[in-house]
């Protein structure tokens, strides 16, 4: 499979890229660790003739406790021990990322941006035309969810969901100057499988910011897939929690990735929690009642009902162990 | 009564020996044919078929022969004479003439400058097609149908091959039997997934002669249907198979872009070079059949075997492939490790609109094994014997004849079965671990070479092996078998050291090259260590002999009194009296210059006096007992394999490294079809033809495995050994399976096993009322 032929562009700094992109919009796709757009590109998936590298760009780069350049490296934030020990929460998250090859180059920002998937859109461009082209890519109809109107391809990063039950923020440099955007609503509920989160055109993602209170939270992420390595989440639940010192709960927040097109948040569902003492019955209940709400659909390799009923079983256990009284396997 | 002799030991056969090759390996430096470049090559891809099944009405390629850097574009018609692997079964073209049968058959392939420019050609090509029926379930195949896919089909059917046969009376025995037990398998379709991707440079050259490196396991079979398709006989084509990253029996098939890219260059005079991409490899397939079993056992209160009856619907995609064997070898592969009196097996193999299937590793004998010991594991339960007990009452004796009239010699099935239950602990764990946690058997029988040449030249060897050595003290190897990373070249080298006397690096294996190596039929049949193993040492022993001649005129020693030693010569019993083997060899060089040797191996007559009754006949079987624990998530049903004890009878272990490097990984490629993989079809359509959706086991899933290898010396094998490529993998899913079934009180008659089924599983069997080890 060949590559064909685009314009490589290597700005240095946040401005000059997003003046580039500016002036490239809208036939331009910005390339950081490319793990997943140029394997896209080769299948000829919405290649556009010109690439942003953002290789150069320092201002991307650098780890801190509060801060993490977008176009970190997985691998470099699994190496940092710091990082590590403040936010082990997403820690479980990076490395369930892929494989270690992909994560040498694979970035925080390309992760949380990284193109949602269906089987019926990661396919070969003549495997597409065979069956006639879908509403992602070249075409005019989904093919999971006959219809016309809306794509139904997942949501399949692993470190947004985990960012999210932390409240980081991140931040966004653009043809109208920076801003701040919660992971949690920089993903858009009201869109679809391509139009899936509120990024205006031209705008990069800077960096991640973690407010002082993720590194009081406990957190965990869980990955439901078929193997334990290389496979994309069919299901990603992260959970963070904080206990009062008499042990009720001050915080909780879920999120659940992998079922639907974007990460999606349960504050209705465990704010009411708060204030309580954490008991089974509750987590039960809550793990029930978001198994309920989610609805993912039959484009990844296992059954949707499937991926439907693991839902409940993934939340009551990474929350019941955010919350301190897990049952069932660690 | 004499005391037994204890068996010989050897320098080198028996200990671990590093792949001589390795080192090229790992570091990059090993020639594949895609690192192969030819002055001036063309770059060659490939038009694929998006219809199912279609009428080819009309190809235009004006627009793609007129496009700069397009150097030829090729349709059917050219080369229309059909082919497959084997003789009977001609059903195949090189490229799609009159009708295409599957997605990706290959409807016309290009030759240009390079990828991209191919790549264009083929969007420039326009098909005009009648879209025909669509046939992607084998049980509707096997009625008349409006448009069989193949003329050939019987009757106006898709069925490609129907087995039928009887031995005994298996009504009779299933009207007295004890206890009895009816199994209904079904197996996804499931392929090789080799490392390395298909890959061929062809150049014809104005002297008429064709060169064809390719990345084959059957160098031989490719060089005859590439004389035959191309009308150029043998002797002017010269093929060369470079390193190969992995068979496993997808690339035991002449392949048709082989002859395709072969005359593309007939066409343009220059080299010509393919690559596949993965998608490419995916839909070639040629992977192991998708299989519906029915399986009914009949034991006697005891739980001695009294009957099997079988039925087998094979789903054998577009193409004959290896079929006809496929389908002999789903009913009488289930002929060993145990006695089987009365047998009954009817077997039909159907053509479907999919990428065709072939022969895998274990070819014909891992899913009928499935069935068949998950029908014995139920046995046992019935019966409240133990698992271990029951295969031990059963076990086939050795130098025995099988109710359809195999040949049995070395068997050491039953110490097999002693050492897999000591090692694993096993009266201390079956049915005593924890719900979630189990234990399981599974047995195994493969051939060590199939008896019957596919391509039957009466009085030609199987295999031929020759021997040079000049006064650099090197002894050069030629032989036309394939090393495809499963050792061989290491044990031709090691055989030949061992026999003649000499350290390993004087032994070169040279490349196999028509030109040079003697025939050799190819890896496939597990067939190599067992028939070039012997061939091998026949040439060895002549190649000795010459030294031994010279050296007994140089000693004045008669050479009845001369012994090889390592790298010399010596008196027997009188080893102060030597000659170095430089010495003997330079010497035995004086009359005729550089010596040559020649061995060769044919198979002994075999086999009973009926239709079918070569098939399955081998000079040797191996034999297996692994047990499997399994560790069950219950609520996610995601399970992992934690150890698997592998007791193996591949005979003598010759070179005991390859042979463990054989055992882990033929369980870790089991347990991919166990687990995970399929080829998943949604209708004709493969909608995952990448390996991150085709799901090959991670290092994380694999088990711990302890070989245990309990093998007698085989009589009539090289050195004792036998085959240890394809046998390996087949007890790991039974024994899989039935530790799940321990585990969590399930019996898994799927394959494969996902976590999903593993949830749904559980809960029909709560839903049943059916406790298991206390939980409800």
């Amino acid at each position: 499979m060949h590559l064909d032929p685009f314009e490589l562009h290597r700005p240095t700094s946040v401005e000059e890229t997003v003046a580039l992109a500016g002036r490239l919009a809208p036939k331009f796709d910005y390339l950081a660790g490319g793990t997943d757009l140029l394997p896209n590109y080769k299948m000829r998936l919405n290649t556009r003739p010109n690439l942003i590298a953002l290789e150069d760009v320092s201002e991307l780069r650098g780890v801190s406790l509060d801060r993490v350049g977008a176009m970190t490296r997985l691998a470099d934030l699994e190496a940092h021990g710091g990082f590590r020990s403040a936010y082990p929460g997403v820690l479980e998250a990076v490395v369930e990322v892929a494989t270690p090859l992909v994560r040498a180059s694979g970035t925080l920002g390309g992760n949380l941006l990284v193109e949602t998937r269906c089987f019926f859109f990661n396919q070969s461009f003549p495997w597409r035309e065979s069956l006639g082209f879908c509403l992602k890519a070249d075409g005019d109809r989904c093919h999971v969810v006959p219809q016309k109107e809306k794509c139904y391809a997942t949501f399949s990063g692993d470190l947004a969901p985990s960012l999210s039950v932390l409240d980081a923020e991140v931040e966004v440099a653009g043809p109208d100057g920076r801003r701040r955007v919660p992971v949690t609503t920089m993903y858009d509920a009201a869109g679809d499988g391509i139009q899936r989160h509120h990024l205006k055109p031209g705008e990069l993602l800077v960096a991640v910011h973690f407010p002082p209170a993720a590194r009081t939270l406990r957190a965990t992420y869980r990955k439901l897939r078929v193997r334990p390595s290389f496979d994309f989440p069919e299901l990603g639940v992260a959970a963070a929690a904080r206990l009062t010192a008499d042990g009720t709960i001050d915080h909780l927040a879920l999120s659940v990735g992998g079922t639907e097109t974007f990460p999606k948040r349960f504050d209705e569902l465990t704010g009411p929690l708060v204030g309580s003492r954490p008991t089974l019955p509750r987590v039960r209940e809550l793990a029930a009642e978001v198994q309920k709400r989610v609805r993912p659909v039959h484009n990844t390799f296992l059954a949707a009902d499937y991926r439907k009923k693991m839902t409940g079983v993934f939340v009551r256990r990474a929350v019941g162990q955010v919350l301190g009284i897990g049952e069932g396997r660690p | 009564m004499a005391a037994p002799e204890a068996p010989p030991t050897y320098r080198l056969i028996g200990t671990r020996i590093p792949y001589i090759e390795g080192p090229l390996k790992v570091t990059g430096r090993a020639e594949y044919t895609d690192d192969i470049k030819r002055p001036g090559q063309l770059i060659a891809r490939l038009l694929r078929s998006p219809w199912p099944h279609a009428r080819i009405r009309s190809i235009d390629v004006s627009a793609a022969r007129a496009m700069p850097g397009v150097a030829a574009v090729l349709t059917g018609e050219k080369y229309p004479t059909p082919f497959g692997v084997l003789p009977i079964t001609h059903d195949e073209t090189a490229i799609a003439v009159g009708k295409v049968r599957y997605i990706g058959d290959i409807v016309a392939a290009v030759a240009a400058v390079d990828e991209a420019t191919a790549d264009r050609a083929l969007q420039a090509i326009r098909v005009d097609v009648e879209v025909l029926p669509e046939y992607t379930d084998p049980k509707t195949g096997v009625e008349k149908v409006a448009e069989p896919i193949h003329a050939r089909g019987l009757n106006g059917t898709n069925i490609q091959k129907e087995v039928v046969q009887h031995f005994g009376d298996v009504d009779a025995a299933f009207a007295q039997a004890h206890a009895s037990v009816r199994v209904r398998g079904s197996y996804a379709g499931v392929t090789h997934a080799f490392t390395e991707p298909m890959a061929t440079i062809a150049e014809a050259t104005p002297d008429g002669r064709l060169t064809v490196w390719s990345a084959t396991q059957v160098p031989h079979y490719l060089h005859r249907a590439l004389s035959e398709v191309l009308g150029i006989p043998m002797h002017r084509i010269r093929v060369i198979k470079p390193e190969v990253g992995g068979g496993f029996g997808g690339k035991s098939d002449p392949l048709p872009h082989e002859i395709a890219c072969a005359a593309l260059s007939l066409e343009t005079g220059r080299p010509v070079k393919i690559l596949f991409d993965r998608e490419d490899v995916f839909v070639t397939n040629h992977g192991r059949h998708p299989t519906q079993n029915d399986v009914r056992i009949a034991v006697d209160a005891g739980g001695k075997i009294l009957a099997y009856d079988i039925e087998a619907l094979i789903d054998g995609g577009a193409w004959s492939s290896f079929g006809t064997v496929t389908t002999y070898y789903n009913g009488v592969l289930s002929m060993g490790p145990y006695r089987v009196p009365n047998f009954r097996y009817r077997g039909r193999r159907v053509y479907t609109t999919k990428p065709p299937s072939g022969a895998m590793r274990a070819h014909g004998g891992t899913n009928i094994r499935y069935s068949i010991e998950l029908g014995l594991d139920e046995l046992a339960e019935q019966l409240h014997l133990d698992p271990f007990d029951l295969r031990e009452r059963n076990a086939l004796p050795p130098h025995s004849t099988t109710v359809n009239q195999f040949r049995i010699t070395s068997t050491s099935f039953v110490k097999c079965l002693k050492a897999a239950r000591e090692r694993s602990g096993w009266d201390d764990k079956f049915r005593k671990l924890p719900y979630g946690r189990g234990v399981g058997l599974g047995c195994g029988f493969y051939i060590s070479g199939s008896n019957s040449p596919i391509h039957f030249t009466p009085k030609m060897p199987q295999c031929t092996v020759h021997l040079k050595a000049d006064m650099d003290g090197g002894i050069a190897v030629h032989c036309m078998q394939a090393d495809i990373g499963q050792g061989s070249n290491t044990l031709l080298a090691v055989i030949v050291a061992e026999v003649v006397g000499v350290d390993l690096d004087r032994v070169h294996v040279v490349r196999v090259d028509s030109d040079v190596s003697p025939v050799d039929i190819g890896s496939y049949s597990s067939r190599v260590t067992f028939m070039m193993g012997n061939a091998a040492r026949r040439a060895g022993e002549s190649l000795r002999d010459q030294l031994l001649a010279a050296a007994a005129r140089v000693t004045g020693y008669p050479p009845e009194k001369l012994v090889v030693g390592h790298e010399k010569i010596e008196v027997r019993h009188r080893p102060d009296i030597s000659i170095s083997y430089i010495d003997a060899l330079h010497a035995a060089m004086e009359r005729s210059g550089a010596l040559l040797a020649s061995g060769a191996y044919t198979s002994p007559p075999m086999g009973g006096d009926f239709k079918g009754a070569r098939a399955g006949t081998a000079p040797a079987y191996s034999f297996a007992a692994y047990v499997a624990e399994v560790d069950v998530d219950v609520e996610t049903g995601i399970y992992k394999v934690e150890k698997v004890w592998a007791a193996f009878d591949c005979g003598r272990a010759l070179n005991r490294l390859a042979v463990e490097g054989q055992i882990e990984g033929s369980i870790h490629m089991g347990l991919g079809q166990l687990m995970g993989e399929t080829m998943n079809y949604r209708g004709s359509r493969l909608m995952n033809p990448s390996l991150l959706e085709y799901k090959i086991p991670t290092p994380q899933q694999m088990p711990q495995v302890e070989c245990l290898l309990v093998g007698d010396d085989d009589p009539e094998g090289p050195f004792g050994g036998k085959e240890a490529g394809e046998g390996p993998l087949i007890a790991t899913l039974p024994a899989a399976g039935n530790a799940l079934y321990d585990a969590v009180g399930v019996r898994f008659h799927e394959l494969p096993i996902t976590p999903e089924k593993v949830v749904r599983g559980i809960e029909l069997r709560q839903q049943s009322g059916k406790s298991w080890k206390g939980v409800s």
